[in-house]
């Protein structure tokens, strides 16, 4: 029994489980659920174990048992313009109305999902005359995953009357923020930096060994003797060095800037230091690139044990990477080429990853993202980048 | 966790709900706690396929609420173990206290028997549980905090439903299987071992209308323009952009009490966008900043 609903799961890529699957089918079989909005509780608290898939799951399980089209790639768009123009319509019908040359009691009249069709028909039309793109839709924002959710009347409790609510349900993606594409927030960033330390013992030893203490005492012959310990403190050193130079890095200022206050909060010793576009022979301890300069000398003279966090888009001209003398500024050129700096600190420093802001999908269409990623371990500043990279700075 | 909350509550309807909820098997809900019917059905499916119940959300949706709404509402005494990082899972268990056997046997000043060892073994939150005399719930809070080994090690014990006491080399299995509830902050999911033996859910942040409900089991008495305007106030605040921590029912709870408390407040004031005591729904100081920097923005025009 719904083996097909069980591998559409499988195949748009919520992880499910054979084991969660024969729960489900226990419980099932002991009649613990007896609707269909049961089922759909049942079978997602069951079979998701990840608000990140509820939205997904919500659109699997509107296809499967309600014969709701799965979105498909071209009406993703389509879609997410559709639902702009809706939001649009509720906050001022009028203009709306005007834009569209209709009138407004017409369109009033319509209910929420003939709206949404009309907007995608009206959507389609001005598609194949070539003038579409009108200003006001403004988002045309994708998501990896389109078209609303099913939501079963029955999972609104609180007694939502109908008629007004009907509207909002129909854009009503209850769980389209926690799906992967949601913001990095400090939150999350801290989440997946906590994991990123090295306790060492520190201070006064004022900490009771009781194995210790144990040992001792039979060593003595039952005259007891209590040993102490230093107590654990995370000592781990860090290095965050941030691109921030050019106009390049501007649209991830916001996600550098929560890393970084991240890494300010949590770390006890973290060194930032900025650069341009790639490393050469310096970075520089303020962000104006201009008063504090430390040396790769210098670095490369630090605890080797330090982990080594570069943020950067990587992208730049290849010859910036390449050349002997490819920085864009006159004062770095000392015949070195970027490269073989980025090679000696990897060298230099085991531990070290390079996070990428720029999504992953994209790396393979940049000459210098490649190039860089044969040298340095690069990950994407995502939760699940993030999440990756500390495994790999952890790693012995 | 909360006993400003609880307190409010504890008074609201008590007896007259427990006359309707004795010999439930159930769980339909409880007196300080307003439950949405979705996730009822969710704790009574795992209640009876007796898979423990993982939920996640933001803080302040209730998740450590909800063990004490089960426990309360199905009438079984609740046990709570709060997870800490630098736990190990024999502490959860149970624990030998070598030190006070050490000291016996040196002094030999108590009643205890020391060549008894099983003397010395203290049962932890989950040994507990397991030998409790009746059903109990077991809420284990806040499981992101320990490690993935403290974490898969705990669901292979509450998947066997028993433990082994090293010391004295004796099985002690559960005599009633506990209803578990285990709360997670973290946005990032847990090990693939762990999910596969719970099922999960996650609350999402109260929408206005369930808010309505939850601030009118707290405040039976509460009028509707405050109401109104402080939900309203409230939600809008929560809305604002760059905010680190955003306030959760919690604060607004507070802030509640806090407008009822001053004799001078008025609840027009709010729908004119004024917001006193800011400081109750933004504990951070750069939210503060922030918070108050837009509310004074909007009484300029």
């Amino acid at each position: 029994m719904f083996l097909a609903f069980f591998y559409k799961l499988k195949e748009v890529g919520v992880p499910v489980s054979p084991t969660a699957f024969l729960t489900l089918h226990r419980a099932l079989a002991n009649r613990l659920i007896a609707t269909l909005d049961e089922f759909y509780t049942a079978s997602r608290t069951i079979l998701v174990k990840s608000e990140r898939y509820f939205d997904l799951f919500d659109q699997v399980f509107a296809y499967h048992f309600q014969g709701a089209e799965l979105p498909d790639v071209e009406g993703l768009e389509m879609d997410e313009i559709a639902r702009a123009m809706l939001e649009q319509w509720l906050a001022d019908p009028k203009t709306m109305a005007d834009a569209l040359g209709m009138d407004e009691s017409q369109l009033s009249k319509m209910t929420p999902e003939e709206l949404i069709e009309y907007f995608k028909q009206r959507l389609k039309d001005q598609d194949g005359r070539h003038d579409g793109g009108s200003k006001w839709i403004g988002t045309g924002g994708t998501s990896p995953v389109g078209h609303s959710g099913f939501h079963p009347g029955g999972m609104r409790v609180g007694g939502v009357s109908r008629n007004k609510s009907a509207v909002k349900v129909a854009m009503e993606r209850r769980y389209k923020d926690y799906s992967l594409s949601g913001p990095l927030t400090q939150a999350m960033v801290g989440e997946a930096l906590k994991r990123l330390r090295n306790m060492v013992p520190t201070g006064p030893r004022d900490q009771v060994n009781v194995d210790e203490s144990i040992y001792r005492t039979m060593k003595n012959g039952g005259e007891i003797e209590i040993a102490f310990d230093r107590r654990m403190k995370d000592r781990l050193k860090v290095i965050l060095a941030i691109d921030n130079g050019g106009w390049s890095m501007d649209p991830y200022v916001s996600v550098v800037q929560t890393l970084f206050d991240y890494a300010r909060a949590q770390f006890k010793e973290v060194r930032t230091f900025f650069f341009h576009n790639t490393i050469y022979d310096t970075v520089w301890e303020d962000p104006a690139r201009y008063r504090k300069p430390m040396r790769m000398a210098e670095l490369a003279r630090l605890d080797p044990e330090t982990r080594i966090i570069v943020v950067g888009d990587a992208s730049m001209a290849p010859y910036e990477l390449m050349s002997r003398d490819g920085s864009i500024y006159i004062q770095d050129r000392s015949g070195n080429p970027s490269i073989e700096c980025l090679r000696m600190l990897v060298h230099t420093f085991p531990h070290s990853v390079w996070l990428n802001p720029v999504s992953a999908s994209m790396w393979n269409y940049t000459r210098t993202i490649i190039m860089i990623r044969q040298i340095f371990p690069m990950f994407e500043l995502s939760i699940d980048g993030l999440e990756k990279a500390v495994q790999h700075l952890m790693a012995a | 966790m909360l006993p400003d909350i609880c307190t409010v509550f504890a008074q609201f309807k008590k007896e007259e709900f427990m006359k309707a909820n004795i010999e439930q098997t159930s769980f339909t809900g409880a007196t300080r706690y307003v439950l949405d019917e979705e996730l009822a059905q969710i704790v009574n499916i795992s209640m009876a396929l007796e898979m423990p119940l993982l939920l996640k959300g933001e803080p302040g949706t209730g998740k450590t609420m909800l063990a004490h709404a089960i426990a309360e509402s199905l009438n079984m005494p609740l046990i709570v173990l709060n997870v800490k990082s630098s736990m190990k899972l024999v502490e959860a268990l149970y624990q030998y206290d070598t030190l006070t056997r050490l000291n016996d046997s040196r002094f030999g000043d108590s009643r205890r028997d020391v060549s008894n060892i099983e003397e010395y073994i203290k049962m932890g939150k989950i040994g507990q549980a397991f030998v409790a005399d009746k059903r109990t719930v077991l809420l284990i809070d806040e499981i992101d905090k320990a490690d993935t080994d403290f974490q898969d090690d705990m669901l292979d014990v509450l998947d066997q439903m028993e433990f082994d006491i090293i010391e004295i080399d004796k099985t002690v299995p559960a005599r009633h299987r506990p209803v578990i509830i285990i709360t997670s902050n973290a946005k990032k999911d847990l090990s693939d071992p762990f999910l596969g033996r719970c099922n999960f859910h996650h609350i999402a942040f109260p929408d206005p209308k369930m808010m309505r409900r939850i601030i009118g089991v707290h405040f039976p008495d509460i009028h509707d323009e405050l109401m109104d305007n402080a939900i309203a106030a409230f939600y809008r605040m929560r809305d604002l952009d760059s905010v680190e921590k955003r306030p959760a029912t919690r604060e607004l709870i507070n802030w509640i009490r806090a407008l009822k408390a001053d004799p001078d407040f008025k609840p027009k004031r709010l729908a004119k966008g004024d917001v006193p005591f800011l400081g109750v729904l933004f504990k951070k100081s750069g939210d503060y900043e922030r918070a108050n920097s837009f509310v004074n923005r909007r009484k300029v025009f």
